[in-house]
C-alpha cells in the first residue's frame, strides 16, 4: 500500500467514525470499500497493514449515533477483513466479530429498520464465508433463521441480497462439504475465490465438524424452500416466485449431491405448485414447455425449445409444426401437409391470429425462427426448406397489399397483417438469414421480385427499405448465376435505386448509397462458369453507380455524404486493383473529396474521405511498387500529401487518426523492408470504424529491394517529403489523447527503425542525420520546438543545422529546420508513450485523492465558522 | 325522412334529405370523369389533334366524321367537352330550401343546380369554400371560353349509334343528361345565393331544424354539417382528413350521438398512402431534373397543390434543385396562392399562430419571393419569355382535356428525359393520357388523396357511434380491382345502408316526440304533485299555439283577478303551515298503465257542428258509445 495512503488512513478513520461529520458523497463509502477490496485480492492483509481500521470498527459499532450508511459500510469491511483465516481470527480474538454481527444489538439500537443496514449485514457475512471457520461462525450464531427471514424482506434489495447469499451458501461450501468427506479436490474454481481463501481448500482445514454443519445449513435451507415454494395465501406469491427464481439459480450451478437433495426436497413442492394452480405464472411457464392450450404461449414455448437446441426429433418436430402454423395458416401454403386439419392447435391458432396484436407478435415470432427451421435434420421438418423460402416471399406479398392470401377463411388474418412494418421487417430479416437455406437459389428470381416491390413501395419505411437492401445483397452474393435475373428485374432495380436515391428521408439516401457500396463489394458472375465481376456492374449495368453516388457528395446530410464516400471506394476498389488509369470523372471525384476534406463541417464525411485515400492507396500499393511513377501513382501521392497536411490539422480527433493511419501505411510501405522495422499494424490495429472502407482482403505491400542505408535514407527522405513525419509530430501533441498515443507509437516505430539507441547502428544514424525537416513557429511546431527545448538561444544545442526564416508579413513566425532523427531522440518518447498509455482520469481514481476528497470534505463541514447544525448555505445565482 | 341520391360518385356528392318539412340538399359534386370521353383543347393549334382520322364503325355504316375521333385505338369525341350532372328528375329542385356545401370541389354543379330550375333558397358555405370555389369555377369557364369550339357533338348520343361505339362511350350513362360548362355569369348569379357560415355557427332553417357546420380537416374551410332537430340528429360526413395538413383540424366529437350519419367522400385511393406518395413525389421529381427532364404536374389550382409546394419548399435544398425554376400557371394561380395566405382563421394551429409572427402562413411565399416559384396567368404572355428548362410546371387541369396542361403535353410528351407526375386522384391515369398516345414521356401516378381512409373511419365511427351509416354503395365492398382486399371496406353493426345514383332511401328512424314549450307564466301556475319519487304530475289546461314549427302552451286567458279577500289575508298572516300540496286528482294513479293509455295512439275525432255532433272512432264502438253518452249528458245539464 501507498506509504501516503497508510499515513492519511487514520485521519479518515476518525472522519468516518466522528458521527457528527459527514463523508463527500454517497460514493466515496463503496470507493473505499472497493479500494480495500482490491488489496485483499491482491493478497495484502488489511489489518497488518492499517491497524487503525479494527479500531475504527469497535468505534463504529458502539457508536449507535453512526450514520447508518457508515456502520453499513463497517459491517462489509468487517466482512471483508474476515474473509481470510487469519483476518478471522484475529477479529474473533478481539471479539469485535460477535459484536459487528449480533443482530439483537443492531435491533435494540432500532437500526435494524434500516435496510442499509441490513444489506451491510448480509454482505459482510457473504463476503466473510469463504472458509470453513466463518461457516462454523455462522452456525453456531444461529445466523441461519435469520437470514432465511430476510429472503422475503420489505426492501427488495435485501431480499435479493440474501437470496444471494442464501445460494452462495449452498454452492460455495459444497465444494468444502465434498472435499472433506470425499477428499476430491475441485480445481473449477473462480479466481476471486482463491484470492479470498488463503488456506487453499487443499489444506487440511476441512474438518468433519465443517461437514456437519454444511449439512444442517443444506437441511434447514431445503426445509425452507420445501415450505415456502407454496405459498400460504395470494398475497404470498411474489414469494414462491423469489423461491422458484432462487430454485433455478442453485439447480443450474450446484453439484450432483447438492442437487439431488435439493431436488428430492423440493420435488413434491413443486408438483404441488404447479397442480394446484395457485400461482398462473408458474403454472403458464411450466405448462407451456410440456402442453399448453394458449396458442401465443404455445409459440413462444416452440421457439424456446427450437433455440435451446434440443436433440431430441420428437420434441424439435412438434416445435417446428408449431412455429409453421401461423404462417401455413396466413400464406394458405401447406407447410405443414395437407392434413392440417388433424392439428389440434389449428382453430384455436386461427383465432388468436385473428387479434392485431397476437396475430403479430405470433407472426414475428414463426418468422424470427424460420431460418432456423430450415436448417432442422429433414426428417424433422414437414416441408422441404424451399417451401418456407416461398412462404416467407409469400407473407411479404400480403403484407403488402400486393397478393391475397390462397387460404380462403383468413381475410380476417390477412387483414392485421397487411401493412405492418414489423411483420415486414421480419420477414425480411427472415429472408435475409434464408439465403443459404437449401434450394433457396431456386426462388432467387422470386425474391428479387418481392425484394425490389419492396423498394419500389411508397409505404415502406426507411427501415424496411434499408432490410430490403440487406437482403438483396445477401441473396446476390448466393446468386451464382446472374443470368437468372431477367433485364426486366435489372431495369426495375436500376430505376428504383434511382429514384431511392432521391429520396425525401435521408435515411432512405443513406441505404440507398450503402446498397450501392455493398453490391461493388459482392462478386458474381454474369453467367455460371464465367469470370467473376462485381455485382453492380453486372447488375447496374456500371452507368448507375458512380453518378449516384457523386451526386450523393452533394447531399445535405453528412451521413449521406460520409456513406457515399464510402461506396465511391468500394466500387471504384476493383478498378484501382487492376492499375487501371485514371478517368475523367474519378479525378473529379477526387477533387471534390478534397474539397470535403477541406471544407465540409461535419466530420463523417471527412473521415469517410482520409478513408477512401487509405483504401485507394492500398488497393494501389497492393498493385504496383511505390517506386514506380505512373500518372497515377504521382497524382495519388500528390492527393496523399495534401490528405496528410490536411488531416492531420483537422478539429475531428477521428480524423486524425485516420490520417495518422495513412501515415502509418505509408511507413509500412516505405521501411517494410527494412530489418529493424516492425509493423506498427500488427501490435495495434485499430478498430475498424463503420464507415471504414479499408478491404477486408490482407494486403501484402511491395518490398523495396534495397535494405541498404541509402535506400532507407532516401525512403525517410521521400516520408519526410510526403508529410509523414509533420503529421506525426502534430499528432504527437495533439490535444485528444487516442491521436497523440498513435502518433507516439508511430513515431517510436520510425526511431527504432531509422536511428535505433542500440550502438551498433550508429553509422546508419549518422547518415539519417542528413534528412531534416521544417518545424514552423507556429501551432504544433511550437509546441514541438518547446519540448525539445529549442526555445531562443538553445537552439543550436540540438540541432546543428538549425535555420531560422523569419516571415513577418503573414505572421507565420520563425520556422526552423531540424533533423528528423534529433527529433526522434530528443522527444522523450518513450516517457510520453506512458503517459499516454494511462487512461485520462487515473489521477482522480487514486485512493490517495480519494482519501484526500474525504479529509477536505469533512474539513470544510467542521470549518469553525460554521456554527453546529447549521448547513452552509451557497448561494445560487 | 327520405334521402335523394343525385349523384353515385362517392367523393363527388349530391344528396338531398327530406327532413321535417325541409328539404336540403347536401353538396353538388359535379362528375367531371365524363370529359375524358372528349378530344383535348389545345391552346394552341396542333396539326397532331387536328391530323386525327374519324372513327368509322367496322361495317362502315356509322360515319360520324365531324364527332368522333380515334387516336391510339380508341374512340373521342371532338366538341367542347361536357360534364355529368346530379340527376335532376328525381325531384323537383325548385322545391329545395336550402343547399349546404361541404368543401369547393364539391360545390362545382351549384350553378346547375340553382339556374334556370325555379330555386329560390339560399346555399351556406364558408367563406373559404365561396372564395376558392369561384376560383375553379372561374378557371374552367375560362379553359372552356378561351378555345371556343363552335361545333358540339350531338349525333353520337343517339341511343342506337351509341350502342355501336366501342370502349367506354358505349357504357357512358345519360349522355343526353351531358352538359356543357356553365359561363360566368351564371356562376355569378349561382354565388350570389351563397350565405357565408362560420365553423359551429347554428343557422336556423325555419324554426323546424338547424344546421351548422363542423371542420372536416379536409381542405381550407371544408366542413362536415350536422343537421339537427330537438329529437333527431342527422350527421352529414364529407370530404374529411385526420391528417395534419394546412386545414383546421377535423372537429370528431361534436358528430356523436347521430341517429344517421351520412357518409361520403372517402379516399379515392386506399391503398395509397398520402405520405408515402409525397416521397415518391418528390423523388421523381428529383430524379427527373437531374437527369435534365421537365416535370409535369397537372393539378387544381387550389388543394394539395399547397401541400406540395410546402413540401417542394423544404425538399428543394436538400435535393440541391435549387437553381430549378417551379412554374405554377393558371388563370387564377395569383389569386389561389393569396387567398391561401388570407385564410388563417381556417388554418391548423401551426399555421395559425405564424400568422402573429408576422409570418405567412404558407412557405410559398418565400419561393415566390426568392424567385423560385413563379406563377402565371397561361402559357402566353409573359410566361414565355421567361420559361427555362428545365424546370417544374403545375398547370390544370388535372383531366388533361382542357388549360394549359395540354400545351405542356404536347411539348414535353416526346422526351423520355420529361416525366408528368399525376397527384391529383379524381382521374385515371391511364384514361386521361390516352389521346396524347403514343407518349415517350415518363409517367408516374402519385395520387395524394388526404381524405379518410378505412382504417381512419371505422375508428371515427367507433368513436362517434352513430345508431344507423348510409354510404355509397361501392363503401360496402372492397375495389373492384382489389377484390382480396377486405381491409378496404366498411363493416359495421348495423350494416350500412347502400346507396347508388337515383336511389331513395327511406331513413330508418321516425319522429316520436316534438318539442312544445310552456310560458313562464303558465309554467308558475301548475301544482305538480308527486305520483311516485322523481316524478310529478300535474294537469295542464292552456291554449296551444304554433308558429314557425314552434308550438307553444299559452294560459287560458283569465277573467280579470278577483280583489283580494280579507279571508285570503288573514291566512297570510298565520304562521306558515307546510302543506303537502293537495293532489288535485282523488285516489291514486297507476302511473305506468296511465302512460301507457297515454302513448296509445287511437285517433277520435269529435265533431261539434251547429246542427248535429259526430263521434268518429277507428274501430272502437265501445269508446265511442261512452263518449256519445258523456256529450248527451253534458248537453243535458247545459
Amino acid at each position: 500500500m501507498d506509504r501516503e495512503c497508510v499515513l492519511l488512513l487514520p485521519s479518515v478513520c476518525e472522519v468516518l467514525a466522528d458521527s457528527g461529520r459527514s463523508v463527500p458523497d454517497d460514493t466515496s463509502l463503496e470507493k473505499l470499500l472497493d479500494w480495500f477490496t482490491g488489496l485483499t485480492e491482491a493478497g495484502g492483509s488489511l489489518l497488518e497493514a492499517c491497524p487503525c481500521l479494527l479500531k475504527f470498527i469497535s468505534t463504529v459499532v458502539h457508536n449507535t449515533a453512526s450514520d447508518p450508511g457508515v456502520l453499513s459500510f463497517t459491517l462489509r469491511l468487517t466482512g471483508l477483513m474476515a474473509a481470510t483465516e487469519d483476518g478471522f481470527k484475529m477479529l474473533q480474538e478481539q471479539s469485535v466479530l460477535n459484536q459487528v454481527f449480533d443482530l439483537q444489538h443492531w435491533q435494540e439500537a432500532g437500526l435494524w429498520d434500516d435496510p442499509c443496514l441490513r444489506i451491510g449485514w448480509i454482505q459482510g457475512l457473504r463476503s466473510m464465508l469463504q472458509h470453513p471457520k466463518a461457516l462454523s461462525f455462522f452456525v453456531q450464531s444461529d445466523f441461519i433463521a435469520s437470514l432465511l427471514q430476510l429472503q422475503t424482506d420489505t426492501s427488495l434489495f435485501v431480499a435479493s441480497a440474501a437470496n444471494h447469499m442464501l445460494a452462495h451458501i449452498l454452492l460455495f461450501f459444497q465444494k468444502v462439504s465434498s472435499a472433506g468427506s470425499n477428499g476430491i479436490n475441485n480445481k473449477e474454481e473462480d479466481e476471486r475465490r482463491i484470492h479470498h481463501s488463503v488456506t487453499d481448500l487443499e489444506s487440511p482445514a476441512v474438518t468433519m465438524e465443517t461437514s456437519e454443519e454444511y449439512s444442517a445449513v443444506v437441511k434447514g435451507i431445503s426445509e425452507y424452500l420445501k415450505e415456502s415454494l407454496i405459498p400460504k395465501e395470494n398475497t404470498k406469491l411474489h414469494q414462491s416466485l423469489q423461491i422458484l427464481k432462487l430454485l433455478a439459480l442453485l439447480l443450474a450451478q450446484a453439484g450432483p449431491p447438492l442437487r439431488d437433495k435439493l431436488l428430492q426436497t423440493v420435488t413434491d413442492s413443486l408438483e404441488e405448485l404447479v397442480t394446484a394452480g395457485c400461482n398462473q405464472r408458474v403454472t403458464r411457464l411450466l405448462s407451456s414447455m410440456l402442453t399448453i392450450s394458449r396458442p401465443a404461449d404455445l409459440i413462444h414455448a416452440a421457439a424456446a425449445l427450437l433455440s435451446r437446441g434440443h436433440h431430441d426429433t420428437v420434441h424439435t418436430a412438434r416445435a417446428v409444426r408449431i412455429l409453421l402454423l401461423p404462417l401455413d395458416i396466413i400464406t394458405g401454403l401447406t407447410l405443414l401437409g395437407t392434413n392440417t386439419a388433424a392439428d389440434e392447435h389449428q382453430v384455436s391458432v386461427v383465432e388468436q391470429l385473428k387479434s392485431k396484436t397476437s396475430c403479430i407478435s405470433m407472426t414475428c415470432v414463426c418468422l424470427t425462427n424460420t431460418p432456423q427451421i430450415t436448417l432442422t435434420p429433414s426428417g424433422v421438418l414437414p416441408c422441404p426448406p424451399v417451401l418456407i423460402v416461398t412462404a416467407v416471399v409469400s407473407l411479404l406479398r400480403i403484407s403488402s397489399g400486393i397478393s391475397s392470401s390462397s387460404f380462403a377463411g383468413c381475410s380476417e388474418v390477412c387483414r392485421n397483417v397487411i401493412g405492418s412494418g414489423k411483420v415486414q421487417k421480419c420477414a425480411l430479416d427472415a429472408l435475409t438469414a434464408l439465403n443459404s437455406s437449401p434450394g433457396a437459389k431456386e426462388k432467387i428470381s422470386e425474391v428479387f421480385t418481392i425484394l425490389i416491390q419492396y423498394l419500389n413501395n411508397p409505404d415502406s419505411d426507411p427501415t424496411v427499405l434499408h432490410k430490403s437492401y440487406q437482403a438483396f445483397i445477401k441473396w446476390i452474393g448466393v446468386c451464382t448465376d446472374l443470368s437468372l435475373i431477367t433485364d426486366q428485374l435489372r431495369q426495375d432495380l436500376v430505376e428504383v435505386v434511382k429514384k431511392r436515391a432521391c429520396d425525401m428521408r435521408w435515411e432512405v439516401r443513406d441505404s440507398t448509397v450503402e446498397f450501392l457500396g455493398h453490391l461493388a463489394g459482392v462478386h458474381v458472375s454474369v453467367t455460371s462458369g464465367e469470370d467473376l465481376c462485381d455485382a453492380s456492374e453486372a447488375l447496374l449495368g456500371g452507368c448507375c453507380a458512380t453518378p449516384l453516388l457523386k451526386e450523393a457528395l452533394q447531399d445535405t446530410e453528412s451521413y449521406v455524404r460520409a456513406s457515399a464516400i464510402s461506396a465511391l471506394a468500394k466500387t471504384l476498389t476493383h478498378s484501382w486493383q487492376q492499375g487501371a488509369a485514371l478517368t475523367q470523372d474519378q479525378t473529379e471525384i477526387v477533387s471534390r473529396l478534397l474539397e470535403i476534406l477541406s471544407q465540409d463541417t461535419e466530420g463523417f464525411p471527412r473521415r469517410a474521405v482520409v478513408q477512401y485515400f487509405i483504401s485507394w492507396f492500398l488497393s494501389h500499393s497492393s498493385l504496383s511498387p511505390p517506386s514506380s511513377s505512373t500518372p497515377s501513382t504521382s497524382f495519388l501521392m500528390q492527393c496523399v500529401r495534401t490528405v496528410l497536411s490536411q488531416g492531420s490539422a483537422d478539429l475531428d480527433w477521428e480524423v486524425k487518426v485516420h490520417t495518422l493511419e495513412l501515415a502509418e501505411l505509408l511507413l509500412d510501405q516505405a521501411f517494410s523492408a527494412h530489418r529493424g522495422y516492425r509493423k506498427g499494424s500488427d501490435a495495434h490495429r485499430a478498430l475498424q470504424h463503420p464507415y471504414g472502407v479499408v478491404s477486408d482482403q490482407a494486403y501484402t505491400l511491395h518490398t523495396h529491394p534495397g535494405t541498404h542505408t541509402e535506400g532507407v535514407q532516401s525512403e525517410l527522405a521521400h516520408v519526410v517529403e510526403l508529410g509523414v513525419f509533420s503529421a506525426l509530430l502534430s499528432g504527437l501533441v495533439d490535444c485528444d489523447r487516442p491521436v497523440g498515443l498513435k502518433a507516439c507509437r508511430l513515431l517510436i516505430i520510425l526511431r527504432e527503425t531509422i536511428c535505433p539507441l542500440s550502438l551498433g547502428a550508429l553509422d546508419v544514424t549518422a547518415a539519417m542525420a542528413t534528412v531534416s525537416c521544417e518545424l514552423l513557429g507556429r501551432g504544433w511546431g511550437k509546441e514541438i520546438t518547446k519540448i525539445l527545448g529549442m526555445e531562443s538561444d538553445r537552439a543550436s544545442e540540438v540541432d546543428i543545422s538549425a535555420q531560422r526564416s523569419f516571415s513577418g508579413a503573414d505572421g507565420r513566425g520563425d520556422s526552423v529546420t531540424v533533423s528528423v532523427c534529433e527529433v526522434l531522440r530528443s522527444l522523450d518518447l518513450d516517457e510520453r508513450l506512458d503517459v499516454l498509455t494511462q487512461s485520462s482520469d487515473h489521477i482522480h481514481n487514486s485512493p490517495l485523492s480519494l482519501l484526500q476528497d474525504i479529509l477536505t470534505a469533512s474539513a470544510a463541514h467542521t470549518h469553525p465558522d460554521t456554527k453546529p447544525g447549521h448547513e452552509v448555505i451557497v448561494d445560487c445565482y | 325522412m327520405k334521402l335523394y341520391c343525385l349523384s353515385g360518385h362517392p367523393t363527388l356528392p349530391c344528396n338531398v334529405l327530406k327532413f321535417k318539412s325541409t328539404t336540403i340538399m347536401l353538396d353538388c359534386g359535379l362528375d367531371t370523369t365524363s370529359v375524358l370521353n372528349f378530344l383535348p383543347l389545345p391552346l394552341v393549334h396542333s396539326p397532331r389533334l387536328s391530323k386525327l382520322p374519324s372513327w368509322v364503325s367496322k361495317d362502315g355504316t356509322i360515319n360520324l366524321e365531324k364527332e368522333l375521333k380515334e387516336c391510339a385505338g380508341r374512340v373521342f369525341v371532338d366538341s367542347q367537352p361536357e360534364f355529368c350532372l346530379p340527376e335532376r328528375e328525381l325531384l323537383d329542385l325548385s322545391t329545395i330550401d336550402v343547399i349546404l356545401i361541404s368543401n369547393y370541389h364539391c360545390m362545382m354543379a351549384l350553378p346547375y343546380i340553382t339556374e334556370h330550375t325555379g330555386f329560390t333558397g339560399t346555399v351556406y358555405a364558408t367563406e373559404p369554400t365561396l372564395q376558392i370555389g369561384r376560383l375553379l369555377m372561374e378557371e374552367l369557364v375560362n379553359f372552356m371560353e378561351r378555345v371556343p369550339k363552335a361545333q358540339s357533338a350531338t349525333c353520337w348520343k343517339n341511343k342506337e349509334i351509341q350502342r355501336m361505339l366501342p370502349g367506354p362511350l358505349k357504357d357512358a350513362v345519360d349522355v343526353w343528361t351531358w352538359k356543357r360548362s356553365y359561363s360566368m355569369q351564371e356562376v355569378n348569379s349561382a354565388l350570389s345565393k351563397v350565405q357565408l357560415v362560420g365553423y359551429s355557427q347554428k343557422v336556423e332553417l325555419f324554426g323546424a331544424v338547424q344546421v351548422s357546420p363542423l371542420s372536416s380537416g379536409y381542405s381550407l374551410g371544408s366542413s362536415n354539417w350536422i343537421i339537427q332537430s330537438h329529437h333527431e340528429k342527422v350527421a352529414y360526413v364529407s370530404g374529411s382528413s385526420l391528417l395534419t395538413t394546412h386545414p383546421q383540424p377535423m372537429d370528431q366529437s361534436s358528430l356523436k350521438n347521430s341517429d344517421v350519419l351520412i357518409l361520403t367522400g372517402l379516399t379515392q385511393m386506399p391503398t395509397a398512402n398520402p405520405d408515402g406518395m409525397l416521397g415518391e413525389f418528390c423523388s421523381n421529381l428529383a430524379m427527373t431534373i437531374r437527369a435534365g427532364g421537365n416535370v409535369l404536374v397537372p393539378c387544381y389550382s387550389s388543394g394539395v397543390i399547397y401541400d406540395l409546394l410546402e413540401c417542394l419548399y423544404q425538399f428543394i435544398e436538400s435535393a440541391n434543385l435549387g437553381t430549378t425554376p417551379f412554374y405554377f400557371i393558371s388563370p387564377v394561380a395569383n389569386s389561389s396562392l393569396e387567398f391561401s395566405q388570407i385564410f388563417a382563421e381556417w388554418l391548423c394551429h401551426n399555421k395559425q399562430s405564424k400568422v402573429y409572427l408576422p409570418e405567412p402562413p404558407f412557405p410559398h411565399a418565400e419561393l415566390i419571393q426568392t424567385n423560385k416559384l413563379k406563377h402565371y396567368p397561361s402559357i402566353h404572355g409573359d410566361f414565355s419569355s421567361e420559361f427555362r428548362q428545365p424546370c417544374v410546371v403545375f398547370t390544370g387541369h388535372p383531366s388533361l382535356r382542357f388549360g394549359d396542361v395540354v400545351h405542356f403535353m404536347e411539348l414535353w410528351g416526346k422526351s423520355s428525359l420529361n416525366t408528368i407526375i399525376f397527384t391529383e386522384p379524381d382521374f385515371s391515369y391511364l384514361d386521361a393520357l390516352a389521346p396524347y398516345q403514343p407518349l415517350a414521356m415518363k409517367c408516374v401516378y402519385c395520387p395524394i388523396d388526404t381524405r379518410l381512409n378505412f382504417h381512419q373511419v371505422s375508428k371515427l365511427l367507433k368513436e362517434v357511434q352513430p345508431l344507423h351509416v348510409v354510404c355509397p354503395e361501392q363503401y360496402t365492398q372492397p375495389p373492384l380491382t382489389q377484390s382480396h382486399r377486405s381491409d378496404l371496406m366498411l363493416e359495421l353493426q348495423p350494416p350500412p345502408m347502400p346507396y347508388r345514383r337515383c336511389s331513395v332511401l327511406n331513413l330508418p328512424f321516425r319522429r316520436r316526440y316534438e318539442r312544445v314549450y310552456i310560458l313562464p307564466e303558465l309554467a308558475n301556475s301548475l301544482v305538480p304533485s308527486e305520483i311516485k319519487p322523481g316524478v310529478s304530475m300535474a294537469t295542464v289546461s292552456a291554449v296551444l299555439h304554433s308558429k314557425d314549427n314552434k308550438h307553444t302552451l299559452q294560459s287560458v286567458p283569465k277573467p280579470p283577478p278577483a280583489p283580494p279577500s280579507k279571508k285570503r289575508k288573514r291566512v297570510m298572516e298565520e304562521p306558515p303551515v307546510v302543506l303537502a300540496p293537495k293532489p288535485l286528482l282523488s285516489g291514486a294513479v297507476p302511473l305506468e298503465a296511465f302512460l301507457v293509455t297515454l302513448q296509445k295512439a287511437e285517433d277520435t275525432l269529435i265533431q261539434l257542428e251547429e246542427d248535429g255532433t259526430h263521434i268518429v272512432c277507428d274501430n272502437n264502438e265501445p269508446l265511442r258509445t261512452t263518449l256519445r253518452d258523456l256529450v248527451l249528458r253534458f248537453l243535458q245539464k247545459l
